[in-house]
């Protein structure tokens, strides 16, 4: 092993090294640095960087395949130049019993915190736990649980089929999603579902992925023909939709039907004396062709008015632990949870209807579910009992 | 969670800082503190569903900054190995990684370059086992970014005492600007025969420079180093004999400057003690700062301003002729109970008190 003198050396070295280097320069290249600390970065080529981090690496420290620790410890012998003996020597010095506390015999008790602490992390976990035992009742936050669940899911998760095992070197996106700011309840609480993306995806997987309330709707009156109501969604009604990002409008034109939605806009500030925006397909763009920022609000726009901000959190490559089944990518990995409103006649199941105007009912309008609103409104051979005005209601629960 | 960045950064650092006084990079001393601080346990307590996990990442992303640049090759060690024992100790299932940044990796790989050729194998042999145990990720950013503008940045900041010396003066004189000067002194030795050997003048009239210029530099910036050395190692010696505990000039120098500055609050505020009845009010405020740890509650005097409703109906109470009004109106908003008839409500559960362990 060496000694102090040359470590003392070794630090001068280092000292003269780490002033001349700095951060690489980065106007045109892609390495993401920040814009705003902690806040966003730069807008960089997403495919131009996998393979920056592809030609770094050795493949071998991505791959979803265990190294063999034995040909590792040759390797590195071999490479450093030093005998086996003492790689065993390091071997054992670096092992990870040197980090235990307590005997081997004897595991901690791992939900209590120790007596007198001297670390001031557990003193302030010690502080947090006295205030929680104090508390009447004890909340465990269902988001928090569901969250856990949803996220374990995928966790290290395999094929059946390995012709679907993710290729390795893949990267996978995180992606944020906002509710819109047009329902009431969302201006306090920043709800919003997190999908993870590969970097082959077209931006319209991502589209079909999101999940959101203006889809289902329905729109119209049913309370003659109850039976048909399903039938008029509005995602099958109004496909057109775009991303903004980075200045660029990405229609969805994958139906005929669909229409430029970004076409106002541009109108507009056409007008006005804007720079110009551009437009591309949504069905023609792989995450791989995007230049942008991560960690800046961007734009997700369907239905005509229903506005998303979309957040690009985190982009990095595949990890064995991640799920490696391609097939479930888009992979939705976190989502807020919605309090649901349940029937006004049997408050157990989700509404499905509301009605107006409904002289059966207590209030106006009143939320029914489907079993109920039918034997309450319509008698054994489906005829309309009494006037009223029934609507369907989508659940805000419903996604849960 | 946010709330835990602080106390974990400051057990990051005391663990650091006792590793640094070691003035040694070997494994076996960081593990020996590890053990002796029972780091294990910063992962230990009840914690809900997801909260450990939430806390791994945590700790992870507030070790990471310690391996990278501004901080010197001692502490960069350190914080390699204190990842690698953070990474091997916690108790989320499966474990949570450590993000390693584009920008970043550049500079780890220099630092890992430095240790190969110091020949720190214990350091290498670390790394390497990270690597091979798919320990990191290979990301963009070192952690997940979702805009959080209004939030108050907590920001990594760097401590000073991990940082290297600025050595300014080396930098400025290094081999390459030696040898620059030197050839420029050499092409103006040239330049200056040429003109004399033309107009015949004599040499010293025009020799303004001393003739080994080069030379002449280096000297001073060798003898400016040594003497830098000897100071800052005076220093360093005098600190631990003054007091052990603290290891480095700077540690050594700011604790005595605030037990100094300590010792002359106490002071000031002591004679303060007996003060006059006219000014007892602030004499509770005094010894409040004396004895900081004791509060004692409910004894501070604040002088609040008046609610609105008092300064308004004192203001029209004043007025004179619509107080006669104001009085007859009928209160039909206040409550029909009286006070007096309310049931005193029961507080039924303790107060939250927390007590300093120590």
């Amino acid at each position: 092993m060496t000694s102090v003198d040359s470590f003392s050396q070794k630090e001068n070295m280092a000292a003269s090294n780490t002033a001349g280097c700095s951060t690489p320069s980065n106007d045109d290249n892609d390495v993401p640095t920040y814009e705003y600390i902690d806040i966003n970065t730069k807008p960089f080529h997403f495919g131009t960087f996998e393979n920056l981090w592809k030609e770094t690496l050795n493949p071998k420290y991505y791959s979803f395949h265990d190294v063999h620790q034995e040909t590792e410890d040759e390797e590195f012998g071999q490479e450093m130049g030093i005998p086996p003996e003492t790689v065993n020597e390091l071997k054992v010095i670096c092992s990870l019993d040197t980090l235990r506390c307590c005997p081997e015999n004897q595991p901690p008790v791992t939900d209590v915190v120790p007596a007198d602490p001297g670390l001031m992390t557990l003193r302030m976990r010690k502080r947090r736990q006295d205030y929680k035992q104090t508390l009447h009742r004890e909340f465990t936050c269902r988001q928090d649980l569901y969250a856990t669940e949803l996220e374990s899911l995928g966790i290290g998760k395999k094929p059946l089929n390995p012709e679907d095992m993710l290729p390795e070197g893949e990267m996978t996106i995180t992606v944020n999603v906002l509710f819109p700011l047009i329902v009431e309840r969302f201006k306090q609480v920043r709800a919003r579902q997190t999908l993870q993306v590969l970097m082959s995806h077209k931006l319209t997987q991502l589209r079909d992925a999101i999940c959101c309330l203006q889809d289902l709707q329905v729109s119209g009156e049913f309370s003659n023909t109850p039976d048909t109501a399903p039938e008029f969604i509005s995602k099958d009604l109004y496909k057109s939709a775009f991303f903004y990002l980075e200045g660029i409008f990405y229609n969805d034109m994958r139906y005929p039907e669909a229409s430029d939605l970004s076409q106002t806009i541009r109108e507009w500030a056409a007008s006005h004396n804007f720079p110009t925006f551009q437009t591309a397909k949504m069905e023609e763009t792989t995450f791989r062709d995007l230049k942008i920022k991560v960690g800046y609000p961007y734009l997700y726009c369907h239905q005509g008015d229903c506005e998303h901000v979309v957040i690009f959190t985190d982009i990095r490559l595949a990890h064995r632990d991640d799920c490696l089944d391609r097939k479930l990518y888009p992979l939705l990995t976190y989502k807020h949870r919605m309090i649901s409103r349940k029937c006004a006649i049997c408050n157990l199941y989700i509404s499905r209807w509301v009605t107006s105007n409904d002289s059966l009912a207590p209030t106006d309008p009143c939320l029914f579910c489907e079993a109920c609103f039918r034997t309450f409104h319509y008698d054994p051979q489906g005829n309309k009992l009494g006037q009223f005005l029934a609507f369907p209601y989508v659940d805000a629960g419903a996604f849960n | 969670m946010e709330y835990f960045i602080e106390p974990v950064k400051s057990d990051c650092e005391d663990l650091l800082s006792r590793f640094q006084r070691t003035e040694s990079v070997r494994y076996e001393e960081f593990a020996a503190i590890w053990r002796k601080m029972d780091f294990p346990s910063i992962f230990y307590g009840k914690m809900a569903a997801n909260e450990m996990r939430a806390f791994s990442r945590l700790v992870m992303t507030t070790a990471y900054p310690y391996v990278l640049p501004p901080y010197n090759f001692q502490i960069r060690v350190g914080g390699l190995y204190l990842l690698y024992a953070l990474y091997n100790t916690q108790l989320a299932v499966p474990k949570e990684k450590i993000t390693i940044a584009l920008k970043d990796w550049e500079s780890i790989m220099k630092f890992q370059q430095d240790a190969v050729n110091s020949q720190h194998y214990d350091v290498c042999y670390i790394f390497r086992k990270l690597l091979s145990d798919k320990a990191v990720f290979f990301a963009a950013m070192p952690k997940p970014l979702s805009f959080q503008v209004k939030r108050k940045p907590k920001r990594h900041l760097v401590c000073e005492a991990f940082r290297d010396r600025p050595a300014r003066v080396k930098d400025l004189i290094t081999t390459e600007t030696l040898e620059e000067i030197s050839n420029v002194q050499e092409h103006y030795e040239k330049v200056k025969a040429t003109i004399t050997a033309s107009s015949g003048q004599s040499d010293t009239a025009i020799s303004l420079i001393n003739k080994d210029l080069g030379a002449c530099l280096q000297d001073t910036v060798m003898t400016y180093q040594n003497w830098l050395d000897e100071v800052t190692g005076k220093r360093t010696d005098s600190g631990d004999a003054a007091d052990p505990g603290e290891g480095t000039s700077k540690q050594g120098d700011s604790s005595r400057r605030a037990e100094l500055l300590a010792s002359i609050k106490s002071k000031s505020y002591g004679q303060l003690t007996e003060a006059s009845k006219s000014r007892r009010h602030r004499q509770v405020e005094m010894d409040m700062f004396a004895s900081e740890t004791k509060h004692t509650p409910g004894v501070r005097v604040r002088n609040r301003m008046p609610s609105l409703k008092a300064r308004t109906k004192k203001n029209l109470l004043n007025k004179g002729n619509l107080r006669e009004e104001i009085l007859q109106a009928t209160k039909q908003w206040h409550l029909s109970v009286a006070e007096q008839d309310k049931p005193a409500k029961p507080r039924d559960h303790k107060r939250f008190k927390y007590s300093h362990p120590a």
